[in-house]
């Protein structure tokens, strides 16, 4: 029964994380949390489902195409939902916009694919029982991610202008970097993260529509817990609550997991709004 | 003096902008020729810094034109600016506290082929050693006075014809004072043109050709450094005479 | 209809009822035709138009949280649930003996009031996104509740809903029921949105510094607000419950959120009359747009999307036409100092700032290293400074955002504690700010009133049913604003929207709104800024009549005219240390000064 709590734990912890990770990555270059990064989590499993089962592609071109299509959505929230709010002095106003495109992208999944979890594709056939392949692909995929931008943010020009628009974006313009551009390429990027969750995660959690609004949930509590903008926070929250998660379900029954899981955000969230790992906010006046 | 050049290097006419509703500036005209230092004068919240983002397209214009080296820059966004050879270091010392001194300057490069980007980084550090010993320190660690350099330093990898600093002496020593504005004779005797926004009036009159002031978001002096009554006037033009005794009226 | 002739009461009052009978036009021609509307004797329409009024008794509530007090409560579904799930346990004799159904509302009702804080609270503490995940957190969890907690709840079975005792248990009579339920909430939520408590709320969605800075303290409100929706939202569940005869949570999907939140936004925010429309629009839609049903979820995303980039305002802004005439150009703003006398009334009691070796330091910057200053009642102090000398720090200190590491604030004799800005205006200490903080949406006017919040005697309850007291504050408070705006000339513009002002006007609105306090102490950040030469020349008229009134003024600002011509003392910050203090005369030759202030 350990064994199982462990490695379903981490599974779906490791997918909170890369959620986590989307919401973070597209918040650095923006400041603009968005619905939209669970729904990217959804479009994972389901396209991956599509692409392979239905249209019965093989793994090397479904998996790029998941990515790319994943990516394509991110640069259309960027477009839709983000660039024409972000003028605005009203800062609320990209919440309900990223929420509006959010129930957009999760309705059509309902009515164009379906309204039941629809079978995912075994992808390597690889492991048995607590070593199989649903539980470590999510991990796999979590440790691809955060090495890769790990690798980005430290060693690549680009990584560094991201880095730099993140911390200061005034600063940063007036050096000349192309922040509008930078902020296309990271939306992509969280789009891509995204849909490597839900693919990666895809025999787990199946193609579901409804998967969209509870990573939505689960996603973003490894951010409340490990701080708004840091990765490696999102990477422990995401890995802490998918275990805390899996225990609950073990001990106390699947149903009330979810009243503890949340119950521990609020308590986390009134406690330490800035997220365990944060900073604390600035001034006001 | 004439208040137009036919070969300025910057051209300013009829500048406003501000902030949403908040009108700072109200059609101001400058210009600088090339490798000429003027320095920018002003009372707190006359607009200086202002009118530098909206040359350098941080701000938006409400009114007016900025035409830079023959060509058109009106409404064109920073990036834009760098890439003609208008730099703007803005104030503050805003360095990427997270990164290298080596890879901050690698920003300022960006976009510029690799090698070159090298090449230049080494030239923008030829004029600032002490940070050149630093280059594998992070930005964060620096002290106030090397991150004012960093940023001076980023703004020359861009090789500018034009260099905007904004107040590159606020909160540094005197001796490091002297140093950063070192630096602008040798950006004079290289053909840079520079436009300083300074509080430390001697020292940037020192450093200047020629020296503009604002007050209340117009240019209410023009003047040469070298003119003799130039103390008395720039009181003047900040004080208000003229307002003043309007007030008694 | 006004003219400057008539007395400012009168012009007043005919205003008011100018305003009011436009704005209640629509409800009337609502409420007569839902009142017609059993005429048709279609019960479909019955179903149709109860589930509206039902909807609408959330939405009243909830308008008060979104769209007044801006908080983005997504999930309110939750409380919907909450309150159905409690009045069918408490009548279908379960878990007790049977109650009746009245009984079991208000159990509902007090149980919505409790969850309402508990789900209202993180509020206090988040940001607008962080809200709005933990309310659709709690609607999932509610939901999931009610699935698993199957003794009680009986489960994905359900529950039989309460039935209505006669003559409510007929189509019509439980739509008549729900339909006076209605029109109470639309009556006791307009109530409190135009009352102080309303203006509150607004000014913490809009302008949270200023609404501080006059006293409005926003826990204490935001609980208020919360338990009043949350009690109509969990009453409305009730009766939701007793419509659907058979409740399972299934009944509660996450659609319903979706409707009452758009509502708002398709309505406007800030209020009543929008929303309502907006509640009645989005109940009726899928219902006449069958073929749609299936995508109703997807039409009100696209909504809310059109809504968010396209208009912003909602229904309420399209129906605003008096905000549409054009503003006559070439304002002039004319200040009559003469008309103080009349606004404070009886002589101040003057006290005394005193700011005492005060120092504070973030982190290894010294803002602050020992500043002494005092503002003397009927003085002009100038306060003066290079950038980051410390005037702003200044100016936080004395309006209460910090508490010096040493040193201290006396006013008269009291001391002042720090980080409590919201208790300042109770010491009469008024303030304007660098860049002014109002309400845009709201007409100068209630700009202005919202400067006497703390003059304001009436309870929330008082205010929910305009009581006696509430009426006399609303009277008294909007003859004063007039007064406050004849005072800095602006009372021509008292009925705009304070966004459609210019930034001069606005300058002289919020001292318009400080001067509501008849404070002892103005503190004005940077008035001058923006200004023409000659509003400037009023400007320092308008300060020093203000001054002669017996408050002490400190200002702050960088035209160094203004300050030599209306300082009776100036003080000299740099690098948080005080320069020079003296008279203008004194400062003006202070040879430091001249080299600090030009920079040395």
């Amino acid at each position: 029964m350990f064994a199982s709590i462990l490695a379903s734990g981490l599974a779906v912890g490791a997918v909170y994380a890369l959620i986590g990770i989307t919401y973070n990555t597209m918040f650095a270059t923006s400041r603009v949390m968005s619905f939209t990064a669970g729904q990217l989590g959804m479009l994972g499993g389901v396209f991956g489902s599509l692409f392979m089962l239905r249209w019965g592609m093989p793994l090397i071109v479904a998996l790029p195409l998941v990515l790319i299509a994943c990516a394509a959505v991110g640069v259309v929230t960027e477009f839709v939902a983000v660039r024409p709010v972000l003028k605005s002095l009203d800062q609320h106003l990209y919440v309900l916009s990223t929420l509006a495109l959010a129930l957009m992208i999760q309705q059509v999944a309902a009515i164009k694919w379906s309204t039941e979890p629809q079978p995912f594709p075994r992808l390597f056939g690889l492991g048995s029982g607590a070593f199989d392949e649903k539980f470590w692909l999510p991990v796999l995929a979590l440790a691809v991610t955060v090495g890769g931008l790990e690798y980005l943010y430290r060693k690549t020009l680009v990584g560094h202008a991201f880095l730099a628009v993140a911390e200061d974006n005034f600063a940063a313009r007036a050096l000349g970097l192309p922040e509008r551009g930078l902020r296309v390429a990271s939306y992509a990027l969280a789009g891509a993260i995204g849909g490597l969750a839900g693919f990666s995660g895809g025999e787990l959690l199946l193609a579901f529509f409804a998967n969209g609004a509870l990573l939505n949930f689960y996603g973003f509590v490894p951010i409340a817990l490990g701080g708004l903008g840091n990765n490696r926070g999102a990477l422990i929250g995401g890995l802490a609550l998918g275990l805390f998660q899996q225990a609950a379900n073990f001990i106390v029954g699947g149903i009330f997991s979810s009243v503890a899981v949340f119950a521990l955000f609020i308590i986390v969230l009134l406690a330490a709004p800035q997220g365990l790992f944060g900073h604390a906010g600035a001034r006001r006046v | 003096m004439p208040t137009s050049v036919p070969e300025a290097l910057l051209e300013l006419r009829g500048i406003a902008s501000g902030y949403g509703k908040i009108a700072v500036l109200h059609g101001v005209d400058l210009h600088i020729a090339a490798g000429e230092v003027v320095t920018l004068l002003g009372p707190n919240g006359a607009g200086k810094s202002t009118l530098l983002r909206a040359i350098s397209g941080l701000l938006p214009l409400s009114a007016g034109t900025v035409r830079f080296n023959g060509r058109d820059l009106t409404g064109a966004s920073p990036r834009q600016a760098v890439q003609a050879g208008l730099v703007h270091v803005i104030e503050g010392h805003r360095v990427f506290t997270q990164m290298s001194v080596e890879d901050n300057l690698q920003l300022a490069g960006y976009g510029l082929p690799r090698h070159e980007r090298a090449q230049r980084i080494e030239e923008a550090l030829t004029y600032f050693p002490e940070i050149a010993a630093k280059r594998h320190d992070r930005g964060g660690s620096l002290s106030g006075g090397q991150q004012q350099m960093l940023v001076v330093a980023q703004g020359l990898v861009q090789r500018p014809r034009l260099l905007m600093l904004d107040e590159p002496s606020a909160g540094l020593s005197p001796v490091l004072v002297d140093r950063v504005l070192g630096v602008v004779a040798k950006l004079k005797a290289n053909g840079t043109a520079v436009l300083l926004v300074e509080q430390l009036i001697e020292k940037a009159l020192a450093a200047a050709d020629r020296v503009y002031a604002l007050a209340q978001g117009r240019v209410v002096l023009e003047a040469q450094t070298s003119e003799a009554n130039l103390p008395r006037r720039l009181e003047e033009a900040y004080f208000g005479h003229g307002a003043a005794s309007a007030l008694h009226a | 209809m006004r003219s400057e002739t008539l007395p400012a009461q009168a012009g007043a009052r005919a205003t008011r009822g100018h305003a009011s009978w436009h704005a209640l036009l629509p409800f009337a021609v609502l409420l007569i035709l839902s009142l017609l509307l059993p005429l048709t004797g279609n019960d479909y329409w019955a179903l149709i138009a109860t589930r509206a009024a039902i909807y609408w008794i959330l939405v009243a509530g909830l308008n008060l949280i979104v769209g007044y007090a801006g908080q983005l409560a997504i999930g309110y579904v939750a409380l919907l649930t909450l309150g159905a799930y409690t009045t069918a346990v408490l009548t279908g004799g379960k878990l007790m003996a049977p109650m009746p159904v009245w009984g079991a509302l208000a159990a509902a009702g007090a149980v919505g009031a409790l969850f309402g804080v508990i789900v209202g609270l993180p509020a206090l503490r988040l940001r607008t996104f962080y809200f709005a995940m933990t309310t659709l957190g709690f609607a999932t969890i509610v939901t999931q509740i009610a699935l698993a907690w199957q003794s009680v709840t009986g489960g994905g079975v359900g529950l039989p809903g309460p039935d209505m005792p006669a003559p409510f248990n007929s189509a019509w009579g439980f739509y008549y029921l729900c339909l006076g339920f209605a029109v109470f909430c639309t009556l006791i939520t307009a109530n409190v949105a135009r009352s102080r408590y309303g203006r509150a709320l607004i000014a913490l969605r809009d302008a949270e510094v200023a609404a501080e800075a006059v006293g409005i303290s926003k826990p204490g409100l935001l609980v208020k607000v919360f338990m009043l929706a949350g009690t109509l939202a969990a009453i409305a569940g009730g009766l939701f419950a007793s419509l659907q005869t058979y409740i399972t949570p299934d009944a509660f999907t996450f659609d319903l959120s979706l409707l009452f939140f758009i509502s708002i936004l398709i309505g406007g925010r800030g209020s009543i009359l929008g929303p309502l429309l907006g509640t009645i629009l989005l109940t009726i839609l899928p219902e006449i747009a069958a073929p749609l049903a299936a995508w109703a979820t997807f039409l009100y995303a696209v909504l809310l999307l059109a809504i968010v980039l396209l208009m912003p305002g909602g229904i309420a802004a399209l129906l605003d036409w008096r905000n549409r005439k054009p503003l006559e150009s070439g304002r002039a703003i004319t200040p009559r100092p003469a008309a103080l006398a009349e606004l404070y009334g009886q002589t101040l009691q003057a006290r005394a700032l005193k700011v005492q070796g005060a120092a504070l330091a973030f982190g290894g910057l010294r803002a602050l290293d020992g500043v002494d200053l005092e503002v003397a009642p009927g003085q002009v102090h100038g306060l003066i400074g290079p950038n980051g000398s410390g005037k702003t720090t200044m100016l936080n200190v004395i309006s209460g955002y910090y508490q010096p590491q040493a040193g201290g604030v006396l006013l008269g004799d009291s001391p002042l504690p720090g980080n409590a800005p919201t208790k300042r205006a109770l010491h009469g200490i008024a303030r304007t700010f660098q860049t002014p903080r109002l309400v845009g949406e709201a007409s100068v006017l209630q700009n202005v009133m919202m400067g006497g919040t703390v003059a304001g005697r009436a309870s929330f309850i008082e205010a929910m049913f305009c009581l006696p007291r509430q009426l006399r504050d609303e009277r008294e408070m909007a003859q004063r604003a007039r007064v406050a705006l004849r005072v800095v000339g602006l009372e021509e513009l008292a009925d705009v929207r304070a966004d459609r002002l210019q930034h001069s006007e606005l300058r002289f609105m919020e001292i318009a709104r400080a001067l509501m306090l008849k404070p002892c102490l103005l503190l004005l950040d940077e008035p001058a800024a923006g200004l023409s030469t000659e509003e400037i020349l009023r400007l320092g008229a308008l300060i020093k009549a203000v001054s002669a009134q017996g408050t002490g003024v400190l200002l702050v600002e960088h035209h160094a005219d203004l300050i030599f011509d209306i300082c009776d003392h100036v003080t000299v910050l740099n690098l948080g240390r005080v320069l020079a203090h003296g008279t203008p005369a004194e400062i003006r030759v202070h040879q430091e000064v001249v080299s600090a202030y030009l920079g040395a």
